[in-house]
């Protein structure tokens, strides 16, 4: 029985780590993976072992937060740095989130396209359906389902390991760096490490075990979940960047979109592995559908104190309504309709994105280190260094990728 | 010096301080507060100036309005501030802050604190959680009017009276009520319930210890598996176990099952000797089967008692019984002989024995009946409860329908979670 108990208990911690970690490979990422792989073959998997490391440490930060305080990004920041810096980062958070939501819409679309589903059906009913699960159904049903759309995820090692790949190449490009100082390859690294680390999942994550309510002693429990879903995120992106490299990059075949992949796949690794990955994009991309939109609205209405709930009226609960309706609405309307200039809204989400990070990550490193927040679990001093570190090289890089984005040399 | 008029908090923040020549001390960073008559005023300002704080007595400021701040010291005389967590300061323990609107069940945030000049004190009147107080901590008051003005809308002033608010904890560190705790307790549970919802769990716990254990046993009913645990871990030890003494014995099992070992030892053995005994029976099943959704206060008679008496005794039982609809029958084994609904014994002649009125064909079920069998048959025969039976036949607790309803249909609380 206290087997039971303590597997009962590790079970009950466990959750938003894992959660968190497999939304983060949402059309946006899977798309990155895919152009990397193919592009480039194995030689930017390597990429993914600092890029891990990166993770963990920001996010065990984020999720110690979140235990400790029993509060969520959000609502710290405004705590404590009060209402101007709070607005204005909630608006690029919004304006961010809606591009993803868009990329999410449209990567729900193409995958749909693959299988020769129209998506002008598709998308409403999508939409419709993310509606209907998040207002009609019990927050249980909406956990049941995000777990067994984790699950799909796994779809992507399949697709990997029946490609048939060289490990023996693999390996040796997974712990050996090869850098190619050619614009592509450094843009592209930088795009990795970007579509991993992101703002929303810290306020995500840190929402989710706050709401959780993990006692300061289960935090182990916590720190191992959050280790564990950064491992899973890094693993799936592995397997996603192995299949393209090995199907798609010796025959030389570029990509700029997922569901090319998914479709380039087909003469090379067999229908099976196609239509996993498709489905795994379609997965991908509803789930990213359902998060994205939800989280936001929430983040935002609760760090301006605005009444917030999915089942509140536009009445009792406007701005929420409005937040959570417009951004599904408005990026399926988008998705649908011919010509709307989607690549553009994207490039311009991943910027603020890239824009947020370092004041998303400034912001929590202050935060963890503050004494009257966190007592006796701020940072030890040598982990500050190995998060400042961290933190600078992220800032930098993004700063890179921003700049490479405005600059001329542009994808092919 | 005093204040006339009123003022809001946002107007002044940065704003510079001036010396009797004109000369600037620093500029105000935050104000302390102190306990007043009637209202709390402030007792100083906090100047910063060049990363370093001062100290401004009410007494030393000569103007204090929304366009000038002057004092009537030097630099020289001022002295350095150490931020204490004995003072309470505007900014840092007020500003931005939740605050729990009991009367709207809403949780809101402190956007700007008004300060109001009351015999030559800056009283502190009001707390504004609306837009308003938004717009102008970001400076755009004016401009956000206009625009509302355009789509023939007005923004409401939604200010909070000073007076209405309660400090959760002796310093306002962390939230605070527009109501009195007694008041709060007459709110609906299920509305303490989304209140809990919105705030941390260590807030909530506090909130919940200045409650009658019985409204506070009523709200947990209301609040998700998790939240429930985490907030029953955070009470006190004593009024930990008040709460669970007044819940009824299957959720009380259903709660201590989800706690730690350790934990649900100590709450075990710190409750009545009976109310643990009943729980404690109910932890043994699994959680989906009849047995664990099943409590065991019912009402049981022997078939020899008259309706009569049968009577009597019920209305001195039924008061501490949750579903009191159907009066079970048991022989000297307490094996389950029949049953009775409650409108049929009152409706029967006083003076015949249960055993003639009582209905003999049972539906039963096994502690290890699952629960989706046990909602079928209770929806198939429009039950409101259905005995549990052990092998031999002896009433072990019933299942009531309420407990069935909320396993299909979680209610309404537990849906208005966010984390998705």
């Amino acid at each position: 029985m206290t087997r039971w108990r303590k597997i009962l208990l590790f079970l009950s911690v466990i959750g938003p780590g894992i959660i968190t970690a497999n939304i983060d490979n949402d059309a946006g990422g899977i798309t990155t993976y895919s152009v990397a792989g193919a592009r480039f073959g194995y030689a930017l998997l390597w990429t993914l072992i600092p890029t891990t490391i990166a993770l963990i440490v920001i996010q065990e930060m984020v999720a110690r937060m979140g235990v400790v305080t029993g509060k969520g990004l959000s609502d710290l920041i405004r705590e404590h740095y009060g209402v101007r810096a709070t607005f204005f980062m909630m608006i690029v958070l919004l304006i961010a989130n809606f591009g993803t939501t868009i990329a999410n819409f449209a990567g729900w679309a193409a995958s749909m396209e693959i299988f020769g589903i129209s998506k002008y059906i598709m998308v409403p009913s999508g939409a419709f359906l993310v509606w209907l699960l998040v207002t009609k159904g019990s927050y249980r049903m909406v956990e049941r389902v995000l777990l067994v759309a984790c699950l799909i995820y796994l779809g992507y090692i399949f697709s990997g390991v029946m490609s048939g790949p060289d490990w023996g190449a693999i390996v040796k490009n997974t712990f050996v760096p090869t850098i190619k100082w050619e614009p592509e390859f450094i843009m592209l690294t930088i795009a990795i490490v970007g579509t991993t680390i992101t703002p929303w999942m810290q306020f995500y994550l840190q929402s989710s075990i706050a709401e959780k309510g993990v006692k300061k002693e289960d935090y182990k429990i916590s720190k191992f979940d959050v280790v564990v879903g950064c491992l899973i995120t890094d693993i799936i992106a592995f397997f996603i960047i192995i299949t393209c490299a090995t199907t798609l990059f010796p025959h030389g075949i570029r990509i700029n979109e997922a569901q090319e992949a998914a479709l380039a796949l087909r003469p090379f690794a067999g229908q099976y592995a196609s239509i996993l990955f498709a489905v795994s994009l379609a997965n991908a991309s509803i789930l990213g559908a359902i998060v994205v939109p939800l989280s936001t609205a929430y983040y935002i209405c609760e760090a301006m104190g605005w009444e917030a709930g999915v089942n509140k009226s536009f009445k009792e609960a406007p701005q929420f309504m409005w937040i959570y309706t417009a951004l599904i609405v408005v990026s399926a309307l988008l998705v649908l309709i011919p010509g709307a200039p989607l690549v553009l809204l994207m490039i311009l989400s991943s910027l603020l994105n890239g824009i947020l990070l370092p004041f998303v990550l400034i912001f929590a490193l202050s935060l963890v280190n503050n004494k009257r927040i966190m007592g006796k679990y701020i940072n030890s001093k040598g982990y500050n260094y190995i998060a400042w570190g961290t933190v600078v090289i992220l800032i930098s890089l993004t700063t890179a990728l921003l700049v490479m984005s405005v600059a001329p040399f542009k994808k092919p | 010096m005093p204040l006339f008029g009123e003022l809001f908090i946002s107007e002044l923040l940065k704003k510079s301080v001036l010396d009797p020549k004109g000369d600037d001390l620093g500029s105000v960073k935050d104000f302390v507060v102190v306990k007043g008559d009637p209202l709390p005023w402030v007792s100083a300002i906090i100047l910063e100036k060049k990363k370093d704080f001062y100290f401004l007595g009410w007494n030393n400021i000569s103007i204090f309005n929304k366009r000038i701040i002057s004092a009537n010291v030097y630099a020289l005389q001022l002295k350095q501030y150490e931020f204490s967590e004995d003072d309470l300061l505007i900014v840092r323990d007020i500003l931005d802050k939740q605050i729990v609107d009991a009367n709207g069940a809403k949780v809101v945030r402190v956007n700007d604190v008004r300060l109001e000049g009351i015999n030559s004190h800056a009283s502190l009147t009001a707390v504004d959680v609306g837009m308003r107080g938004i717009l102008r901590r970001l400076g755009i008051e004016r401009r956000g009017e206009a625009l509302y003005n355009i789509f023939g809308k007005t923004i409401s002033h939604n200010l909070i009276p000073w007076n209405y608010i309660q400090p959760l904890e002796p310093r306002l560190s962390t939230i605070s009520l527009t109501v009195p705790r007694q008041m709060l307790s007459a709110l609906h549970p299920a509305d303490i319930a989304e209140i809990i919802s919105k705030i941390s769990h260590e807030e909530g716990a506090a909130l919940m210890e200045g409650l009658d254990p019985n409204v506070a046993a009523e709200a947990l009913h209301e609040m998700e598996p998790e939240t429930k645990k985490a907030i029953i871990q955070s009470f006190d030890k004593d009024f930990a176990s008040d709460v669970v003494e007044r819940m009824p014995p299957d959720e009380a099992a259903d709660l201590l099952g989800d706690l730690p070992d350790e934990k649900a030892k100590e709450l075990l053995e710190s409750i009545e000797k009976d109310e643990a005994q009943d729980i404690q029976e109910l932890l043994g099943h699994e959680e989906d089967s009849a047995g664990g959704l099943m409590t065991n206060e019912f009402i049981a008679y022997t078939p020899q008692l008259s309706v009569k008496d049968a009577i009597e005794k019920f209305k001195i039982n039924a008061p501490g019984v949750e579903t009191v609809y159907y009066i079970y029958i048991t022989d000297e084994n307490e094996r389950l002989i029949g049953v009775i609904s409650l409108k049929d014994m009152l409706l029967a002649s006083p003076d015949v024995p249960l055993s003639e009125i009582m209905e003999i064909k049972l539906k039963t079920v096994t502690p290890d009946t699952d629960q989706e069998e046990v909602a079928e048959i209770i929806s198939k025969y429009n039950l409101l409860a259905i005995p549990v039976v052990d092998d031999k036949g002896v009433l072990l607790g019933i299942v009531t329908i309420d407990d069935i309803i909320d396993i299909f249909l979680p209610p309404l609380s537990k849906k208005k979670r966010r984390r998705v």
